[in-house]
């Protein structure tokens, strides 16, 4: 039995970077109902301007902040120039354009010097020591940095929506625009705020993978749409639903490579589990955990 | 003065008319999957061949080297190489992926172009569609084989695990590491595939200890892999477990990645390293990289000298075929490195060597292991598998 808790605390520590990522989808469907296929990109950004920072001989921590306020105004400028154009547009093709821009960012990633290879972030010495010991596993102090950062801005997010004024316009908005824009709300702004606010999770979720895993454009930008049966379990539009769904995604993909993958040839259940979750969601509970049940009266 | 000048002048107009045009291209990943690997070996492909036309190694020929980015991407490795060999009458055509080289073995072989791919899967020479295609070095399969021979001598009975990238690169040696320990009488107790996205690898490793695995073997790229060492570190299996790979895993790739992660890796290439100062072909190396502006990384990487290989192997074959690209006379050339006549450019720890039966280059490899300033020491001389020629004998 020494084996499950160890798969738990990994699902708990992996889950939690899988929350923060699956943030960003979140932040934007709440206000806009938009789903945005290029988050994953958004979160390459935040980790290479954070990596090349490092590389100019910036302090981490400082990078770190300085990548969130660049993909704060990157989500903030797409917004502007892209998206709201798109309103009142139908939403396939409001997704469309997203996935343009996945494939456009993701090019002009590849443009810079960091686009094609395996880099890291140099680990400052506070994240190098020894870990501590939680139930029979080793955990590193970068993994506990990174539950942590993770936790808090979560947690800071949720305050956010349920105790500030904006959260709870942001909130409105997402209810009713119509409702909302009568009342004098700019649902203009609430959007780009929306954008900008993903864009800043996003690349705290960047330097936190990169941290724990080493920076790759392909292995950055594809947890966007790993991250998808997070979303879709916790509920679009819940950022408690993203919390829950990101470490029950953790936990049920590391119990599955512990328990299944011996029984498969090759292995490599985690890969796949998450999306079986994501397919009996959809047929049981389209709206997910905490989301939204919108009934429509025919 | 005035007839001398125009004499002159016609000689130069003449010459450059004889001046035959040759290409080789070459269609890999400079971006996308695996382009931290690609990204170097298109370099190196390119400064030999600057190298290469700088010195004139071709007389009377123009030579022109084409690199292409296919992003991984076996459509568009099938539109480079279309556009190369037909459009471009391409001498040779450098491959970079095991799943492109595999797509076109039967244009290869239909368009009768000789090919050197940067995959050292040993199906590419296998079976029907091979006569063209020619490994630069021994192939993933003797190189794991090796690994595992080390393993053997070391511990009888062994139990090892087997981690390779979902993919044909991956999965190409399988069977004869499977086959080879058979004979040598350790155990493959696991085979599981993990690709570039494995952020946790705490069950897999745990699994691992449950079943008493001490030898972890790896046909993967670095980035995997050190994830992989960096857990074990975290999970105090660095000291328990061996933990080695074939030419992709290792090199300065893996202890950049991993830092000390990486101490006491074992890997298996064919290639000399960047510190090996003394092998005239790492001189080359330098050389060359510093002339044409590479950065340091791009130089040290061993990925780099692999793309000079490969672009030396076709050009020697041009110079030995006197400038003459024809499908015959390449592979006339080719097959013709053999006996007195192999090819040593340098770069690897044995000659290349190729005939007719024998399509793998330089077939010597050594095992090198990382220290713990992160460099990779040579930890046996350069050798033949024993096992390998049983197990996979053509």
């Amino acid at each position: 039995m020494e084996l499950l808790p160890q798969l738990l605390l990994a699902g708990v520590v992996i889950g939690s970077i899988y929350a923060l990522a699956a943030l960003g989808f979140v932040l934007i469907y709440k206000s806009s109902r938009v789903i945005n296929f290029a988050h994953g990109q958004i979160i390459a950004s935040g980790a290479f301007i954070a990596f090349a920072l490092t590389q100019a001989g910036m302090n981490l921590w400082l990078a770190g902040l300085i990548a969130m306020v660049a993909t704060f105004l990157l989500g903030m400028l797409i917004e502007r120039v892209f998206l709201r154009r798109m309103v009142g547009e139908p939403i396939i093709a409001v997704i469309m354009v997203t996935i343009g821009l996945a494939s456009v960012i993701d090019g002009l990633l590849h443009l810079t010097p960091y686009g094609a290879g395996n880099y890291s972030f140099p680990t400052p010495a506070v994240l190098g020591g020894q870990g501590i010991e939680l139930f029979g596993t080793q955990l590193s102090r970068i993994q506990l940095t990174g539950v942590l950062a993770s936790l808090a801005l979560l947690a800071g997010f949720t305050y956010f929506f349920n105790k500030s004024t904006l959260g709870i316009t942001m909130r409105a908005v997402a209810d009713d625009q119509m409702a909302a824009m009568s009342v004098g709300t700019s649902v203009e702004r609430v959007f780009a705020l929306a954008w900008a606010a993903a864009g800043l999770t996003a690349a705290a979720a960047g330097v936190i993978l990169g941290l724990m895993s080493g920076l790759t454009l392909g292995g950055l930008a594809g947890i966007g749409l790993k991250v998808f049966p997070v979303v879709i379990l916790g509920g679009l539009d819940s950022v408690a639903g993203a919390i829950v769904g990101g470490i029950l995604i953790g936990i049920l993909e590391n119990l599955s490579a512990g328990y299944l993958d011996g029984l498969v040839p090759g292995g490599g259940t985690r890969e796949v589990f998450p999306f079986i979750i994501l397919i009996a969601v959809l047929l049981v509970r389209p709206y997910g955990l905490f989301g939204t049940k919108e009934i429509e009266r025919v | 003065m005035k007839r001398a000048l125009v004499l002159s002048a016609l000689l130069t107009l003449s010459t450059a008319a004889a001046q035959k045009t040759v290409t080789i291209g070459w269609s890999g990943a400079i971006t996308g999957p695996t382009s931290d690997a690609g990204a170097s070996y298109a370099a190196g492909i390119e400064d030999y061949c600057k190298y290469a036309i700088a010195q004139n190694m071709v007389p009377d020929t123009k030579l022109n080297c084409v690199v292409r980015d296919d992003q991984y991407n076996n459509a568009n490795t099938q539109r480079n190489f279309e556009d190369y060999v037909g459009n471009l009458r391409a001498s040779a055509f450098l491959g970079y992926s095991t799943g492109g080289t595999l797509q076109l073995k039967s244009t290869i072989q239909e368009t009768k172009t000789v090919t050197f791919p940067g995959s050292y899967h040993i199906g590419n020479i296998d079976g029907a569609n091979s006569d063209y295609i020619f490994l630069p070095i021994s192939s993933y399969s003797e190189q794991l084989i090796s690994l595992v021979e080390w393993v053997a001598k070391k511990e009888r009975g062994a139990k090892i695990a087997l981690v390779v990238n979902p993919s044909p690169f991956g999965r190409a040696p399988v069977d004869d590491v499977k086959k080879a320990a058979e004979r040598l009488g350790v155990k493959i107790v696991d085979v599981q595939e993990v690709g570039a996205n494995n952020l946790d690898n705490t069950a897999l490793l745990k699994r691992f200890e449950a079943a008493g695995v001490k030898y972890v073997v790896n046909q993967n790229t670095a980035g995997p892999v050190a994830n992989i060492l960096k857990d074990a570190k975290r999970l105090g299996l660095l000291g328990k477990m061996q933990f080695m790979g074939a030419h992709y895993t290792g090199g300065e790739d893996l202890t950049r990645l991993a830092g000390d992660a990486a101490n006491n890796f074992i890997w298996s290439t064919s290639y000399f390293l960047y510190d090996e100062a003394d092998k005239p072909g790492m001189q080359l190396v330098k050389k060359v990289g510093t002339q044409y502006g590479r950065k340091a990384d791009t130089i040290r990487s061993v990925h780099y000298t692999s793309g000079m290989l490969a672009a030396s192997i076709a050009i020697e074959a041009l110079k030995r075929a006197k400038g003459d690209g024809s499908s015959e006379a390449m592979l006339r050339a080719v097959t013709g490195m053999t006996g007195s006549k192999t090819f040593n450019p340098g770069f690897t720890v044995g000659p290349v060597s190729f005939s007719a039966k024998d399509h793998v280059g330089a077939e010597s490899l050594r095992l090198l292991q990382a220290d713990n300033t992160g460099n990779f020491k040579a930890i046996t001389g350069a050798q033949r598998s024993q096992m390998f020629k049983l197990v996979h004998p053509n």
